[in-house]
């Protein structure tokens, strides 16, 4: 080792001009370098960026008025008038059902409910143009339809793929069940959806022509489940409550669980799991119009026993038919 | 087998301690300059955070007046006469259940039910209109329609779901002119059910005729009517 070393203290080189003029460069050098990343168009209010990539996209405002509440509530009735449409085409209505063997073949009826939603639709854009939205929406909701409406008829139809970590699932052992349920469940959304637009928008006579729509819907969801259930006008609950003395027997109110399960005798096989109640329909099920998610249940079980369970609610920020909302 | 390696590690030592050393950055000017250059690269992100919290001048996106909450004075002499209304039919239902003989037992109970339903009507609104909220009944009314709730339970129960048909019908010329959301709201939930009511009731009667069932006609507004 040198001696040189001790007689040059690095604390005294640290603070010469030159390391001044250096550190200075470097700070200056910084400085221009992240400038000339930034994008000279941005303007207060915007956040810097690195690097020299596109900008954000920037995505349309979604304002939320009457003519966008309409033009939603008329996207849903299209959508469940599709649905039914395409149970009619299908001929999925006409085969008798194992679960409910008196029920019969609804597709006449379903086949007149599809007159009232597409004339709902009609009168929702017609007040959606009168609340001045620039055009009407004539199909239906993008996100009813991907989210709730086709995967229940994919899974009724067609049962799910085996994927990595789970078994295939068989279509469904009553498809004509599962269809009438989901009529009662659109029913019950379409007056529901009715409903919730009353206190969002701004025009009495808009809640007036609405709620004219809904009498209609609701009744319909009244008649089909009481062509499912026809001893079961209210509620289990209900009926307690009008009667707290009665000691007779309630009826049931979900559909048998293993109606399907043939008996075997083998008692040392393994029972399969049961599959997921199906809760039946009442023609009045509470003593006033609910705004609650509308629980649907239908499919076969999987490995489990599991079915589909999906909760349809009424519009909310993620499926409005905003003004931009077109239907490509 | 230290020679074939290279440098000693004695000649590092002495390197970095010689004349070299001076020529490198100082740890110290480094720091210095790292924190420079972070301080000055960051002032574009405070900027912008700074002026992305900022609320907007205007709000555009509101595009129409918003209507009140609370009932008007409109709404209340409305909603008051809805009340009425209820009580009306409540005290209707309760004469036909104890009045009329031959109730089945799934009829007692859906009539039970519904009496039951449009006393909770009228304690809703009750509670909305607070001290504005009549106390009774609609006599005119009750005369109107007491001699109809009569006969046998099918005679019965088809006059009821008319009456039902005529709250939603009322209820519908309510909503047409009640500004206050509240109220609205209210009767939007008591109608809905109300329409569920005449398609039960006509069941419950023996008619199968779908039309009737879905009342393509809907009854008369009983608003004005006592």
């Amino acid at each position: 080792m040198s001696n040189e070393s001790s007689t040059t203290p690095l604390v005294s080189a640290s603070y010469d001009r030159r390391g001044l003029f250096r550190i200075g460069g470097i700070t200056v050098a910084a400085a221009a370098f992240m400038a000339a990343c930034g994008n000279p168009a941005s303007s207060a209010g915007e956040l810097g960026r690195v690097g020299n990539g596109e900008p954000n996209p920037e995505l349309p405002e979604g304002k939320v008025n009457d003519g966008v509440l309409l033009r939603t509530s008329a996207s849903f009735e299209t959508s469940i008038a599709d649905a039914y449409q395409r149970m009619v085409d299908e001929g999925l209505l006409a085969p008798a059902s194992s679960t409910f063997p008196d029920l019969g073949d609804q597709t006449e009826l379903v086949a007149s409910f599809i007159d009232h939603h597409r004339k709902s639709a009609e009168t929702f854009n017609q007040l959606a143009l009168e609340a001045g939205a620039a055009e009407p929406f004539t199909c239906g909701n993008p996100r009813l339809d991907s989210a709730f409406i086709d995967p229940v008829f994919e899974r009724v139809t067609n049962g799910a793929p085996a994927t990595d970590t789970a078994k295939e699932i068989a279509p469904s052992d009553d498809p004509t069940r599962d269809m009438v349920n989901l009529v009662v469940t659109l029913e019950l959304l379409s007056a529901a959806t009715s409903q919730a637009l009353v206190p969002q928008v701004t025009q009495a006579s808009f809640r007036a022509e609405a709620m004219r729509l809904a009498a209609r819907s609701a009744r319909h969801g009244a008649l089909m489940s009481l062509k499912i259930n026809p001893d079961q006008y209210v509620t289990s609950t209900d009926l307690q409550n009008a009667n707290p003395a009665a000691t007779t027997t309630v009826a049931p109110t979900t559909t048998a669980q293993d109606i399907a399960q043939p008996e075997t005798g083998d008692t040392t096989a393994p029972a399969a799991p049961p599959s997921t109640e199906i809760p039946l329909p009442v023609a009045i099920p509470g003593q006033y119009g609910s705004l609650a998610p509308i629980t649907y249940i239908g499919g076969a079980g999987d490995e489990n026993g599991v079915r589909l369970k999906l909760n349809f609610e009424t519009p909310s920020l993620n499926s409005m038919a905003y003004d931009f909302t077109t239907c490509e | 087998m230290n020679v074939s390696k290279g440098t000693p590690r004695v000649e590092i030592e002495s390197t970095q301690s010689g004349v070299e050393a001076e020529q490198r950055l100082p740890r110290r000017g480094l720091l210095a300059a790292g924190i420079g250059g972070a301080a000055v690269s960051l002032l574009p992100f405070f900027s912008g955070r700074a002026s992305a919290t900022t609320p907007p001048a205007t709000d555009e996106s509101t595009t129409t007046t918003a209507p009140p909450r609370r009932p008007t004075a409109d709404d209340t002499a409305l909603l008051a006469a809805a009340m009425q209304t209820e009580l009306t039919v409540e005290g209707l239902y309760r004469q036909a259940i104890g009045g009329v003989s031959g109730w089945t037992e799934q009829q007692a109970a859906v009539m039970t039910t519904l009496r039951q339903a449009h006393l909770a009507y009228a304690n809703s609104l009750s509670g909305l209109l607070g001290k504005s909220a009549p106390s009774t009944r609609s006599e005119e009314l009750f005369d109107e329609w007491k001699s109809s709730f009569s006969g046998s339970t099918e005679d019965v129960l088809l006059t009821a779901s008319d009456l039902e048909s005529a709250l939603v019908a009322t209820h519908l010329d309510l909503l047409a002119s009640l500004q206050g959301t509240n109220g609205a709201a209210l009767i939007a939930s008591i109608q809905v059910a109300e329409s569920r009511h005449v398609t039960a009731l006509r069941n419950l009667a023996g008619v199968t005729d779908e039309a009737e069932l879905l009342v393509d006609e809907e009854a008369e507004s009983l608003l004005g009517a006592g």
